[in-house]
């Protein structure tokens, strides 16, 4: 397995995928939230800033982390979904996959540590995010006083990296469709439901929808996600990891 | 003592169609034996299924004595393959994919096998370089450097030749033979006979999946024996 895991890392390390998704996400959403929140404090009956005085509830800090605690939960699946994709997937889009036979190393090991290796670049994207999403406010709104700011980031890591882990399980998709184009279809197809199981309130109930929800809880008036209902999200993202690895060690060349 | 290749009465289908209809074949110790047959014969089909890179439909395929799509590390760290596409990453370079393939082949001495394999197929000028920016024959050459990194007692090569100008080819050659010379057991398919001739201890000729006959190495007119089993078999067929 330490080999395995070596492998993909430097693949991840090297990979232009990954890096220009964790720049992205990085850089772009606490920006964006910040020109949502004065979009909105601008006031002004132009589409985006109708729709941002929808999105953003309260002034300064408060409205900022209440803005990326949804951008997020939507960022940290579709971010970490297509680098997903993209390191199941291209084993098959590229042909490597046959190289991962006649190998001391089962073809399980290698999904296992792609699982691995993701599940910790999760982490520590959603981490940076939030540095940055700091780092931002800080600059341009001052002084977080008067607010429960560890109190939210905690929420937003949870949030975060739940999101992204639930993610991993693209790789299925990515693995059985043997290519990242069927992952990036199932990608879009799970974004759609999932803001269909949130308007119709059993999104606490969806593993896809709960952390983003649980997120958002702190600010929006939404209802708490309750610890059950999150741990479907790890419950479930095992599960279609372990499915994963059973493909993989079963999958023939075709 | 089982033969480190080897396959018995194996069948393959797709459909309807016998991909491999019956084969039985060993590749031993010391040896090359060569599959040569016309595109579509199931040369590549043949080594997927002595890799385990597929089930037999019926009969069994075995590697180094074990069920080819069971067979445990200890197996696999002694075998040294290349079928279709080579192990290949193009955001690494050179270097980092011959190391990558040494990790997942058990390699102890990582860079001292990785530096040889860069000797000994002239990879140093482009050893930093992303494999993407090699040229097809050079990434060929990488890709032959990463199926021998860690010095397989079994080989398997699929068209070995291929994209390889007549320098890499005798180079080819000469690797099968010395891995021969050292013990191994080598499998090598070509639809060029006179790519294998030279160096093949026992060539077996594939048609339509089935194992049709054999060619003496060492005979004459290599080619013209080949198309007499060729249209032999299709004859035979025809009538059957």
């Amino acid at each position: 397995m330490r080999r395995a895991l070596n492998v993909e890392f430097l693949k991840a390390r090297r990979s232009t995928v990954v890096l220009v998704t964790t720049v992205l996400i990085v850089v772009l959403v606490p920006l964006l939230c910040l020109g949502f929140v004065a979009v909105a404090k601008a006031g002004g009956a132009g589409a985006v800033a109708l729709k941002a005085q929808v999105m953003v509830v309260g002034e300064g800090w408060e409205a900022y982390l209440g803005l990326l605690a949804q951008i997020v939960s939507i960022a940290m699946f579709i971010g970490p979904g297509v680098v997903v994709a993209w390191a199941f997937g291209r084993e098959f889009s590229d042909r490597t996959f046959p190289s991962l036979f006649g190998l001391p190393v089962s073809r399980g090991s290698i999904a296992t540590a792609k699982f691995i290796v993701l599940a910790c670049w999760g982490l520590v994207l959603t981490v940076l995010t939030l540095v940055a999403t700091v780092l931002v406010g800080l600059v341009a709104l001052g002084s977080p006083a008067g607010i429960d700011l560890a109190g939210w980031l905690s929420r937003l890591l949870v949030g975060g990296f739940l999101t992204s882990m639930i993610a991993l399980t693209i790789g299925f998709v990515a693995s059985v469709g043997r290519g990242y184009l069927p992952a990036f279809g199932a990608l879009i197809l799970l974004t759609m439901i999932t803001q269909i199981a949130v308007l119709f309130g059993t999104g606490g109930w969806f593993p896809y929808a709960a952390p983003g929800l649980y997120a958002i809880a702190g600010a929006a008036g939404v209802a708490e996600v309750s610890v059950v209902q999150l741990l479907l999200v790890p419950i479930w993202t095992v599960f279609v990891g372990w499915l994963t690895v059973r493909w993989w060690n079963h999958a023939e060349v075709v | 003592m089982p033969e480190p290749l080897e396959a018995r009465n194996v069948v393959r289908l797709y459909g309807d169609e016998r991909a491999v209809d019956g084969v039985d074949l060993q590749v031993r110790s010391g040896e090359i034996h060569a599959i040569v047959g016309l595109n579509g014969a199931g040369k590549t089909t043949l080594m997927r299924l002595l890799l385990g890179m597929v089930a037999p439909t019926s009969g069994e395929a075995r590697i180094g004595g074990a069920d080819a799509r069971s067979a445990r590390a200890d197996v696999w760290r002694q075998v040294g393959c290349l079928i279709e596409t080579p192990f290949s990453y193009p955001e690494l370079t050179v270097t980092e994919n011959l190391e990558a393939a040494a990790l997942l082949h058990g390699v102890d001495d990582i860079p001292t096998e990785v530096a040889r394999v860069i000797d000994e197929f002239e990879l140093g000028h482009w050893a930093n370089k992303r494999a993407r920016a090699l040229s097809l024959g050079n990434h060929q050459r990488r890709g032959r450097a990463a199926a021998l990194v860690h010095r397989p007692s079994i080989l398997v090569l699929d068209e070995p030749a291929n994209a390889l100008d007549p320098a890499g080819v005798v180079f080819i050659r000469d690797l099968m033979r010395a891995a021969a010379e050292r013990g191994a057991a080598v499998m090598v398919s070509s639809h060029h006979l006179d790519q294998l001739a030279r160096v093949a201890d026992r060539i077996t000729v594939l048609h339509r999946g089935r194992d049709i006959g054999t060619l003496d190495p060492n005979g004459v007119d290599l080619e013209q024996q080949f198309f007499d089993l060729v249209y032999r078999d299709d004859r035979e067929r025809e009538l059957a």
